[in-house]
């Protein structure tokens, strides 16, 4: 097991634990910087374009998007698809990491968690809307009815996603809240305002840091880790069925579980990576988001962008390998050439060869360049559900039943509502919740101190 | 019952002083009520001798999850109104435990949320009975009752000051 030698100091400037806990609540302590309302005022604006979009869809129905007979998913999946993938880093980050022992997930893992959250809340509005008549919803739950009783199919990948991404939400808010329980009584216990006492205080949950607490805290974190690491792959294994086990070409694969999978966690780092750089710059958390942070963080990425580029020239070996000529014509004629070539080659360049520059240290400690990749890969992984979704549907077996599909301003609106309620919920998390796991740094910062007692052979190290 | 107890408070600046403090006054037959520390610390957990059961609850908690979701299915699909499609037979065994595995994590996430709040006495807006508020911060801290100290108060005083305790002091509090 590593110390600190391979990635470097896990926190900078040889820190008091008190001086931690005040420099992780900065943000919640000082005046709110200008910026802050700047894009606070710009997410509410794309949230009311969202609610409006949404408002005009639910009085006047799914015809005012462009989705028809041919093209019965547009938009709404892609972007349901790309957002649950973006909710897949939080709990990858605090699970996957926690059982690979990577003690610099703790700067990072808080973010990531608050993140899949508001992405997880986001996706859900798009099949909740799809439905069309979305005040009955609850239809969806197996419940005793007076509709004969009607239940629900056990068997379709439709109602698997329902309960896989309920659950999700629910988890994923859970692990996310309970996490945060210890740091709200340092906040209660450190703040000299009688209303933040009050209201941290209300939501620490009578927290007191004893051991008896700690033990079992730790014992849950244990059980929801466990069983958290199975929901991620089971989601997004979920969500490819939806696509899998129809006979549509294009979607007719046994990859797709592992290849979303994998693109989930793709886009869901990317997205952590756009978040800690704007921590980086923003709230000046360089001390605990080093440059290492970050470089791990873009080494993960060339490995997974691999997976990517090999995920999609397998798809392309086995649609020529399998002979259907309809799986040589979706991929070879409406793909890499024809009239959705440029989406395919954007998802290509953007997913596989683009992150390849985090080979490069130069390009890996150069907080711009990163940002700007983050932000590409986000755009490709966006690509990569409109391939999907659209370029199948658009032309399958039939000629006759052949249509291009263009969104509708009113799908544009409703995708910019999710962003304007992606980025309020962020920025609120970053103006009043600790935005680095507290106790988590704490535990690790004594790692800084090499020469210390605590390291010496023998001394247990938390492992 | 809510009694006024007496405690005597050994205040500590870092895990290694604390641990050294803490294993010396086990050694010598201490009596420790409670250890507050801003993050776990596994010496203490180990030497509280306090154990919990909460991943066994966990397991019984998914076996509980298993037959209820399979047998709620069954009885839907099965029993209560078969449908009849492609010929396909109604009790779709295979796919159902999809659903169970994920409807499964579910209702182990919550039954196991639950025990820890009611077991931790963990739950909203309860009023947090702290003995020095700074152990969420920086200090760690050894809390005796003086009742059942294991040996004389001047005694354990002198042990936690010779093992780099830089604060000793007594509380009066409300315990119940």
């Amino acid at each position: 097991m590593y110390k600190t030698a391979v990635r470097g100091k896990l926190v900078d400037g040889d820190k008091s634990l008190s001086q931690i806990s005040t420099d992780i609540l900065t943000p919640i302590d000082a005046k709110t910087p200008l910026w802050w309302y700047a894009a606070f005022a710009v997410s509410l604006l794309l949230f009311t374009w969202g609610a409006i979009s949404i408002f005009i869809t639910l009085t006047q129905g799914i015809g005012t998007w462009g989705v028809h007979n041919s093209v019965g998913w547009g938009w709404e999946i892609v972007n349901f698809v790309w957002w649950i993938g973006i909710g897949h880093a939080g709990t990858a980050f605090s699970i996957f990491l926690l059982i690979l022992r990577q003690k610099w997930r703790t700067a990072i893992n808080r973010a990531a968690e608050a993140m899949t959250v508001f992405a997880v809340l986001c996706a859900a509005l798009f099949p909740l809307i799809h439905m069309g008549r979305s005040w009955l919803f609850f239809w969806v739950f197996p419940y005793p009815n007076t509709r004969g009783p009607l239940w629900v199919n056990f068997n379709s990948p439709l109602f698997w996603d329902f309960v896989a991404i309920t659950a999700y939400l629910i988890i994923s808010a859970s692990f996310w809240y309970f996490g945060m329980v210890p740091d709200f009584a340092t906040i209660r216990d450190t703040t000299r305002s009688k209303i933040k006492k009050a209201v941290y205080g209300f939501f620490a949950f009578g927290w007191t840091g004893s051991s008896k607490e700690w033990l079992r805290f730790e014992g849950l974190a244990f059980v929801l880790g466990g069983i958290a690491a199975v929901l991620v792959v089971s989601v997004h294994s979920i969500v490819s069925t939806d696509f899998a086990v129809s006979v549509v070409p294009g979607w007719h694969t046994t990859l797709f579980p592992p290849y979303f999978v994998v693109g989930a966690i793709f886009s869901g780092f990317a997205m952590v990576l756009t978040l800690v750089t704007l921590m980086k710059k923003l709230y000046k958390m360089d001390d605990f988001i080093t440059e290492n942070h970050v470089d791990a963080v873009c080494r993960i990425l060339v490995f997974i962008s691999l997976i990517m580029g090999t995920a999609y020239i397998t798809e392309i070996f086995i649609a020529w390998y399998s002979g259907s000529e309809y799986e040589i014509y979706m991929f070879f004629k409406n793909r890499i050439t024809g009239d959705y070539a440029f989406q395919f080659w954007a998802m290509f360049i953007c997913n596989a060869l683009a992150p390849q520059l985090f080979w490069s240290r130069k390009v890996r400690r150069n907080l711009l360049l990163v940002f700007i990749i983050s932000i590409v890969i986000n755009i490709g992984m966006w690509f990569e559900r409109f391939n999907i979704v659209v370029t199948s549907l658009a032309k399958d077996y039939l000629p006759s039943s052949w249509a291009p599909y263009d969104p509708t301003i009113i799908e544009i609106g409703f995708f910019a509502g999710t962003m304007g309620l992606f980025g309020a919920g962020v920025l609120l998390f970053f103006r009043f919740l600790p935005q680095i796991a507290i106790s988590e740094v704490k535990m690790v910062s004594k790692y800084n101190k090499q020469q210390s007692d605590h390291l010496k052979p023998g001394h247990h190290d938390y492992e | 019952m809510i009694t006024n107890k007496k405690y005597l408070v050994g205040v500590f600046n870092d895990e290694h002083t604390l641990i050294g403090a803490f294993e010396k006054a086990l050694e010598k037959g201490v009596v420790i009520q409670e250890v507050y520390t801003p993050y776990p610390i596994h010496e203490i957990l180990q030497g509280m001798k306090t154990k919990t059961r909460i991943t066994y609850a966990a397991f019984f908690y998914g076996l509980f999850g298993v037959v209820a979701l399979i047998g709620g299915m069954y009885y839907a699909a099965v029993i209560d109104w078969p449908l009849r499609f492609g010929g396909k037979p109604s009790n779709s065994f295979p796919s159902f435990i999809v659903v169970t595995i994920v409807a499964n994590i579910l209702i182990i996430t919550l039954l196991t949320l639950f025990t820890f709040s009611v077991r931790s006495k963990i739950y909203p807006g309860k009023k947090a009975e702290i003995i020095d508020e700074r152990a969420t911060n920086d200090k760690f801290i050894i809390v005796l009752d003086q009742d059942n100290m294991g040996i004389e108060m001047p005694e354990v005083t002198k042990l936690f000051e010779s093992n780099g305790a830089s604060e000793v002091y007594q509380k009066e509090a409300n315990s119940n």
